[in-house]
C-alpha cells in the first residue's frame, strides 16, 4: 500500500523541482521587479503596505526605465545576435562532426565520443581562462604568428566580440553534438544511398534527405546552445572588450554595481518572457509539424 | 539474345582480413530474372551492392550494356536498387517519393504524367497523398518498386525484395513481380536467401557459398542435376546417399542395397541424390522387392501435407525421406505409422554427385 502511493505521487517528482526551483525563483525575481526601489537593505520596498491599514506598493516603473533605455534592449539585441551567430557556428562545425560520429564504426564511435565529452571533466573557467593565454598579445598563438613571420607585430585578437564568439562556440560545441549525435544515430544510411542511387549527387542528397531527415536533432541542439549563450555571463566578461555589451553583463552590473535590483528583476524577467514565449509559440508549431510530416 | 548485357568480371572484394567475394564470373542476358541464392555470409549482397556501386570491387569489372561502370557512383550509373527495408524517405509523401528520382530533369507536367503512370502500372493510384508510414508492408514494396521503374533503368537490383511481407502476400507478390518484369522487360536481378523465391522467379539462378559462385543454371536443372552436395541440400529437400564400387554395381552400406548406375565414376566412392517426390512407396502385398534400385523400409514419421504426405522411412541404418502426392481422395490411403512398406525409383532419378 505504501509502495503504491509512493509509485502514485513519484511521477510528480519532476514537478515539484520546476516549481521549487524555476516558478518559486521566477515568482520571487517578479515581485522584486514590481518594487519601489530605495536606498537600504534589501533595496527595495516591500509590496504590501500594513503600517496604516493594507496598502499594495508596485510599481511598473522598473519596465519602463528599461525599456525606455536603449542600453538595455541594446545589450539584449547584442545577445541575441550574439546567440544567433554562436549557434550558427555551432552547427557548421557540429553537424559534420556528429554525422561523422553516429556513421563511424563502433569502436571509432566510442572514442570519439569521449573525446567530445572530456572537456566537461574541467572547469569551465579554466578552459575559458585558456583561451586567454592562448590569444593574449604575448600568448601562445601571437608567438607562433611571429615567429612564422605572419605578423610583425602581435594582433590584438583578445577583448573583441570575435574572442567571445569562439569562446563560446568552443564551449557550447558538445551541447550541439550530443543531441545531433544521438538524432543521427538512428538514421539509416540507405536513405543516402537510395537518393545517390535515384541519381542525386551528395551536395543534393545532402539538402533534399540528410538535412530535412535531421531537422529534429538540428532544432534539438540549436535550442540547447541558443538559450543559454543568451544570458552567457563569464565568457564576454573574460574574453569580451568593451565593443559590445552582452545581456548578462549589463544584469550582473545592475545587480550587483547599481545595486537596482528592481531594474535588474524587470530586465531578468523580461529577458525570459522574451526568450520563452517565442520558444514555446516554436515548439507547439513544431511539434505539429513533425507529428503532420512523421519525421 | 544478348548473352552478354550484364558482364561481371573477375570481381574480389575483401573488407580487412575477410575474403567476402573470390574472383565472381557472372554473364547475365537482357531482360533475364537473375536470382543471387544464398545463406547469410554468401556475399550476395556484396555482390548486388558491388553492382548498384556502393562497394568499389578489389578487382574486376563490371560491364552494362557494352559500358564499363565499375568506377561510376551511384547516381551516374543508368541501373536502379531496390533496398530491403525499402528506403522510402518518411519526410516525402508517395507522390514525392515516386517523382524522386526524376524532379531533376522533368517539367512539373511531365512529373506528373510519369507518376500516373507508374502508379497506374502498380495500382496505386489511390496513395499518391498517403505518408510512407501510413502504407502497408505490400503497398511501400510497391512505392519502393515504382521510385525505381519511374526512371526507366536498364537494370534493377533488388535485395531480398519480398522478404518484408508476410507469407500469404509474398506468394501473390511473387507472381506479380515476375509479370511485371516480363511486362517491361527489364533485366532484374535479386538477391534472396530463401531457395523458394529464388526458384519461383529466376529464369536462372546463382547459388552462393562463401563468396563463391557454386552453379549457376535454370531453377529446374539446379534443381534436378546439382553438382555439388551443398547445392542438392540447399535446394529442396535431398536424400544424400553414400555408395562404393563393389564388383560391377554400386552399394550402399547403410541401405544394403545395389544401386544400377547409367554412368561411369570418376572415383569409386561417391555421393548420390534421391529426391523424395521420385520415390514411389507400394505396400509389401502387391509387390516382390528386386534388389536394384528398391528397397523395403518401415514407416517412422508422417506428416500430412495436403496435397503430399511426407514419410520419414528407415532402412536399414538411415531415414529416407518420400514425399507422395495424395492422388486418391480416399483418406484412407495414407499408410499408417509402422508399416512395411517397398520403395522404389527410376534409375535415371539417381543423381551422381561429383563434387
Amino acid at each position: 500500500m505504501k509502495n503504491k502511493l509512493f509509485e502514485k505521487y513519484f511521477v510528480f517528482s519532476p514537478y515539484f523541482w520546476l516549481v521549487l526551483f524555476f516558478f518559486i525563483p521566477l515568482a520571487i525575481i517578479f515581485k522584486i521587479s514590481i518594487s519601489v526601489s530605495e536606498w537600504g537593505m534589501p533595496p527595495y520596498q516591500d509590496i504590501f503596505l500594513f503600517d496604516n491599514g493594507f496598502k499594495i506598493n508596485t510599481t511598473f516603473e522598473n519596465y519602463v526605465y528599461i525599456f525606455s533605455d536603449y542600453y538595455y534592449i541594446g545589450s539584449f539585441v547584442n545577445s541575441l545576435i550574439l546567440a544567433l551567430i554562436s549557434t550558427f557556428f555551432c552547427l557548421l562545425i557540429g553537424f559534420p562532426l556528429a554525422f561523422y560520429i553516429a556513421t563511424s564504426n563502433i569502436r571509432l564511435r566510442n572514442i570519439l565520443l569521449v573525446l567530445v565529452v572530456i572537456p566537461f571533466w574541467s572547469s569551465f573557467l579554466l578552459r575559458v581562462y585558456a583561451w586567454k593565454i592562448i590569444l593574449q598579445n604575448n600568448g601562445i598563438l601571437n608567438v607562433i604568428l611571429l615567429n612564422l613571420g605572419i605578423t610583425s607585430e602581435p594582433l590584438q585578437l583578445l577583448y573583441n566580440q570575435y574572442a567571445v564568439i569562439m569562446g563560446i562556440v568552443y564551449t557550447y560545441l558538445p551541447l550541439m553534438i550530443l543531441p545531433l549525435y544521438g538524432y543521427l544515430n538512428k538514421f539509416d544510411l540507405n536513405f543516402i544511398e537510395a537518393s545517390k542511387d535515384l541519381g542525386l549527387n551528395r551536395i543534393k542528397t545532402f539538402f533534399k534527405v540528410i538535412l530535412p531527415l535531421s531537422v529534429p536533432g538540428i532544432v534539438a541542439g540549436s535550442l540547447l546552445v541558443f538559450i543559454p549563450v543568451v544570458g552567457e555571463f563569464i565568457i564576454p566578461e573574460m574574453l569580451g572588450g568593451s565593443d559590445r555589451l552582452y545581456y548578462g553583463k549589463i544584469l550582473w552590473e545592475e545587480f550587483f554595481v547599481n545595486r537596482n535590483w528592481p531594474g535588474a528583476s524587470a530586465l531578468a524577467f523580461s529577458g525570459i518572457i522574451i526568450l520563452v514565449l517565442p520558444i514555446v509559440i516554436f515548439q507547439i508549431l513544431y511539434s505539429r509539424w513533425s507529428e503532420k510530416n512523421e519525421i | 539474345m544478348d548473352n552478354n548485357f550484364l558482364v561481371i568480371e573477375n570481381i574480389s572484394k575483401s573488407f580487412g582480413d575477410n575474403k567476402v567475394l573470390e574472383n565472381i564470373n557472372l554473364n547475365i542476358s537482357k531482360s533475364e530474372f537473375f536470382g543471387l541464392l544464398g545463406s547469410s555470409g554468401s556475399g550476395k549482397t556484396t555482390l548486388l551492392r558491388i553492382l548498384g556501386g556502393f562497394e568499389k570491387p578489389d578487382t574486376g569489372r563490371v560491364i552494362l550494356d557494352g559500358t564499363d561502370i565499375t568506377n561510376l557512383e551511384p547516381f551516374e550509373r543508368p541501373l536502379n536498387y531496390m533496398f530491403q527495408s525499402y528506403a522510402l524517405f518518411p519526410h516525402l509523401n508517395v507522390f514525392n517519393n515516386l517523382a524522386f528520382g526524376i524532379k531533376e530533369n522533368f517539367t512539373q507536367k511531365e512529373i506528373e504524367i510519369n507518376v500516373r503512370n507508374i502508379a497506374e502500372l502498380l495500382s496505386i493510384e489511390h496513395l499518391l497523398n498517403r505518408r510512407i508510414k501510413q502504407l502497408s508492408g505490400g503497398e511501400q514494396q510497391r512505392v519502393a518498386l515504382g521510385r525505381c521503374l519511374i526512371k526507366k533503368p536498364k537494370l534493377l537490383l533488388l535485395d531480398e525484395p519480398l522478404a518484408a511481407l508476410d507469407k500469404k502476400l509474398r506468394s501473390k507478390t511473387q507472381l506479380e513481380l515476375t509479370t511485371l518484369q516480363k511486362k517491361l522487360k527489364i533485366t532484374f536481378v535479386f538477391v534472396t536467401h530463401d531457395q523458394e523465391e529464388a526458384m519461383s522467379l529466376s529464369d536462372r539462378m546463382a547459388i552462393m557459398k562463401n563468396g563463391l559462385i557454386l552453379e549457376c543454371s535454370s531453377p529446374e536443372e539446379i534443381y534436378e542435376n546439382p553438382k555439388s552436395l551443398y547445392t542438392a541440400n540447399f535446394i529442396g529437400i535431398a536424400n544424400i546417399i553414400e555408395i562404393y564400387k563393389k564388383d560391377e554395381n554400386f552399394y550402399s552400406d547403410d541401405l544394403g542395397i545395389n544401386f544400377k548406375l547409367n554412368k561411369e565414376l570418376k572415383n569409386t566412392k561417391t555421393n548420390i541424390l534421391l529426391r523424395p517426390e521420385k520415390i514411389k512407396i507400394q505396400s509389401m502385398n502387391n509387390l516382390k522387392t528386386s534388389s536394384f534400385n528398391s528397397f523395403s523400409g518401415e514407416i517412422l514419421e508422417k506428416s500430412y501435407l495436403g496435397s503430399f504426405t511426407r514419410y520419414e522411412i528407415k532402412i536399414k541404418n538411415m531415414i529416407i525421406s518420400v514425399l507422395d502426392q495424395n492422388f486418391n481422395s480416399n483418406s484412407n490411403y495414407n499408410f499408417p505409422k509402422g508399416e512395411k512398406v517397398i520403395c522404389s525409383w527410376e534409375s535415371e532419378s539417381i543423381k551422381v554427385l561429383e563434387d
